[in-house]
């Protein structure tokens, strides 16, 4: 396996990078072959796995699923000997889609609602890194109606329109002191949307080897008339005006994935997901703010991403015509620079475990389960920003659940 | 049927097991290098030589709050981890909290300060107030204020009660009979940290370079160094280990940089345009237009002297700033370059006795262009600039969490030890008045 995984990585090296806020748990299915898929019509996941896929479903189906997420960080203050933690916090990605098509026809909609990107991380207010931050919850809702049509029994392409519904709350400590010593406080908080599309084709040979080209666009997110409150000593009141408000911009980056699938026997299929997701757009997070004074200046944070990429693979087995059994593994190539490792995404390149469960009591439902596991290596960082220095290391759990109604 | 009950029981089974991990799920471990060690050192009795840096002096005065977050108690609580004893400090009693007096910010309209003293108590000669409670039992914080090296060493011992802080700490018996060289001795420490001379220069610089009396000398090259010489050996006199500690540069504290020609030139323009230059008198006597080189003491912001007169105050050449207000030009060239000497005859002689370097110079220097450390940005602006207190030479705490870092990484650096590293985001800047 890392025999195979190298030699991915060293065949493409341009796709040096892979995930920041992005969340790959969009199905249960898939999840549980560690977010491959994009090449098998395995459900309405294919919605965002790979709308070409999704016209060669063989029922209409409707599903919802979540995936309460643990996202556990710990930070080291380099030459320090206590460790921090993250709070516990339980972020919840969910997905929802529903996929319908006349039986003989050759086309079908679909509609998805699932959350591909997103972070909920709590360090506290008195962590050592609080004047980077402390915490940020961001979510980001996408919608998308789709349309998939087979173009032969062999070919399907299908394509949606994506609305992002984005929402930010972004706080930290501010190096100000009360007389009693503590800090003031910063909080920026804001809704915003964003327009893209997704697009996908889906290729079965012969053979009844598949293969997925899915490119899933950008969404630049902007989020105007955000709140931006600041606690500060009342002596200071001039400099950080109460009522203040700013606008800020988050691109969401582009996915291009690449997927095969191929049936090792009637009941086994292997799916392969090399994706390569186009970070380098987050060039930096600015906020602009509608009042600035001589202490509040707008803010322009570099965070120049690269591009990340991932490579996932997953094994789906149905054990009998109830039960179905799956497992994946996958690494993916952090889009964080060194120098640029935040506490509100301590990226680094990480491995993915999954494994997952299907089982079906009749022919119109069926209930899926999934585990989901990243380790995300331990990183020695000092940020050319804030010169927060010290060694972050997050392991991610998220175990999920989803129901399905076939028919 | 039965096959239905083995697939529950298999998915039963996984989702027990996937709850399991789940709970059990293990917090993220971060490895440390290696085990806690004190290297080649040995940290069991550590003594802390110095001035008022070292005392924990703040906002022109010494108070409890200040003591406590001196750098050398910063550095014992973090050398305990690798075999440091217990360290102890003169510290004032809560009824004397407020020690000798100090200065606090009571308000900030449009980035002008009002600086407001807070009365002492820790007189024992009330209302006099010129001497302090006095301290008895033994001590590791040795920092004296406005403890000099050339008066370490008085050889008529006037300075012990002449220096209400040094004459705190000695008995009766003591007072008029001891300089610090002998005070230090006998402690039987195993490690010290030596940071001295600062006054040296810094005497002569607060008093605008004009030298009054013994507190305002520019100490002799050549004095400092044989000086210098007798206090390393004194201290390494059993062999113990150290970190001694270079001068910073004066014109690196917001004492120098904050009342600038330029800025006082534009408040007397506000009140009378017709204003057209600041003149001072220099060190030499000549009285001329300042520039921006000519570096004018803080205090001079609140004296309330500018323009005042017939012939208004400092705008006019029949009326300069007088010397005693200015480093001017030419004494900030003679004051670098003693303070630069004086830092070449410390890394020497420490170089000599292998002794571990707190280049607290180059880190001045750093913090004066301004840095961010750990989402702190600190630089040597005044109230603002976080590092420095009120009196716009000495530490805030987090000034001295800073400052004991740079203890810490070159203690490590020389000895092989591990002592962690101190979190200077705990410690607060410059306290902003507030209503609520």
């Amino acid at each position: 396996m890392k025999k195979l995984l190298l030699s991915a990585v060293l065949s493409v090296p341009l796709w040096v990078f892979g995930q920041g806020f992005q969340v790959n748990l969009q199905g249960q299915k898939q999840i549980g072959m560690a977010g491959a898929g994009s090449a098998l019509a395995l459900d309405e996941a294919s919605v965002f796995y790979n709308p070409g896929a999704v016209s060669f479903l063989e029922k209409n189906s409707i599903s919802a699923g979540v995936n309460p997420l643990l996202f556990k960080s710990a930070f080291k203050q380099t030459g320090s000997n206590i460790t921090e933690n993250v709070k516990n916090k339980i972020a919840p990605p969910f997905e929802a889609y529903a996929v319908w098509g006349p039986k003989s026809n050759k086309w079908k909609l679909g509609i998805g609602v699932y959350t591909p990107f997103g972070g909920l991380v709590d360090w506290g207010n008195e962590w050592s890194g609080r004047y980077a931050l402390t915490s940020l919850n961001l979510k980001a809702i996408y919608f998308q109606p789709t349309l998939s049509v087979k173009i032969t029994d062999h070919i399907g392409i299908g394509a949606g329109f994506v609305y992002n519904h984005g929402d930010v709350n972004l706080q930290r400590a501010l190096p100000v002191n009360y007389p009693d010593g503590r800090s003031g406080h910063a909080t920026l908080e804001g809704t915003g949307s964003g327009y893209g599309w997704n697009a996908g084709l889906y290729i079965k040979t012969l053979s009844n080897i598949t293969f997925a080209v899915v490119h899933k666009s950008k969404v630049v997110t902007k989020l105007n008339d955000g709140t931006a409150t600041f606690d500060v000593p009342s002596s200071l009141r001039s400099s950080f005006p109460e009522g203040n408000t700013f606008n800020a911009e988050l691109p969401l980056p582009s996915t291009t994935t690449l997927g095969i699938g191929v049936p090792l026997s009637k009941s086994t299929t292997l799916a392969f997901d090399a994706s390569w997701v186009q970070w380098h757009i987050y060039k930096e997070l600015a906020f602009d703010y509608a009042v600035n004074t001589s202490a509040l200046a707008d803010t322009r944070s570099a965070r120049n991403y690269r591009d990340g990429s991932s490579f996932k693979m997953g094994i789906n087995h149905q054990a009998s015509e109830k039960l179905a059994l799956r497992a994946g593994v996958g690494y993916a190539f952090s889009p964080v620079q060194d120098g640029y490792v935040t506490p509100e995404a301590p990226d680094a390149d990480r491995y993915i475990l999954s494994a997952g469960v299907g089982y079906a009591p009749t022919s119109h439902f069926e209930l899926n389960a999934s585990f989901f596991f990243e380790d995300v290596k331990s990183r020695q960082q000092k940020n050319i920003e804030t010169g927060l220095d010290g060694t972050f290391k997050t392991l991610v759990y998220a175990p999920g659940l989803s129901l399905t109604y076939k028919w | 049927m039965v096959g239905d009950i083995n697939m529950k029981k298999i998915i039963f089974n996984s989702l027990v097991a996937a709850t399991i991990l789940f709970a059990a799920s293990c917090k993220p471990e971060i490895e440390t290098p290696a085990a806690r060690t004190a290297g080649t050192a040995n940290f069991s009795k550590y003594i802390a030589i110095g001035n008022s840096l070292t005392s924990g002096y703040a906002d022109g005065g010494l108070y409890l709050e200040g003591q406590k977050v001196a750098y050398p108690n910063l550095l014992a609580a973090q050398m305990a981890t690798v075999g440091g004893g217990s360290f102890t400090s003169p510290f004032f009693t809560d009824a004397q909290a407020n020690g000798s007096g100090y200065i606090s910010l009571s308000a900030l309209v449009n980035g002008t300060p009002t600086l407001t003293p807070v009365l002492g108590n820790g007189w024992r000669d009330t209302p006099t107030n010129t001497r302090l409670f006095k301290y008895s039992g033994e001590i590791q914080n040795l920092g004296i204020p406005g403890m000099r090296l050339d008066l370490a060493f008085d050889p008529t011992f006037t300075f012990s009660a002449a220096n209400m802080f040094f004459e705190r700490l000695l008995t009766d018996a003591q007072v008029g009979k001891v300089n610090y060289a002998a005070y230090i001795q006998g402690r039987n420490h195993t490690f010290f940290s030596l940071w001295l001379g600062n006054n040296d220069a810094l005497g002569y610089a607060l008093n605008g370079g004009v030298t009054t009396d013994a507190t305002t000398v520019l100490t002799e090259k050549t004095t400092f160094s044989f000086l210098y010489t007798n206090m390393l050996n004194i201290l390494t006199a059993g062999g113990q280990k150290g970190v001694v500690a270079t001068i910073p540069d004066v014109t690196a504290v917001p004492y120098f940089n904050t009342v600038t020609p330029a800025a006082l030139l534009a408040a007397a323009k506000a009140i009378n345009p017709a204003a057209a230059a600041i003149y001072i008198q220099t060190g030499t006597g000549a009285v001329r237009v300042a520039t921006s080189e000519d570096l004018i003491r803080l205090p001079f912001q609140t004296a309330g002297l500018l323009g005042t007169g017939s012939i208004p105050y400092g705008l006019h050449p029949l009326n300069p700033i007088a010397n005693n207000w200015v480093l001017d030009k030419d004494e900030v060239i003679k004051v670098k370059d003693y303070v630069n000497s004086y830092n070449s005859t410390i890394k020497s002689l420490a170089n000599n006795k292998g002794l571990a370097v707190a280049d607290t110079y180059t880190y001045f220097n750093t913090v004066k262009a301004g840095i961010s450390v750990q989402g702190i940005n600190i630089n040597a602006a005044f109230i603002t600039g976080g590092a420095f207190s009120l009196d716009g030479i000495h530490l805030t705490p987090r000034g001295n969490a800073a400052i004991a870092n740079v203890f810490v990484d070159a203690i490590n650096a020389k000895y092989g030890s591990t002592i962690p590293t101190i979190d200077i985001t705990k410690y607060r800047g410059v306290k902003y008045p507030d209503s609520k």
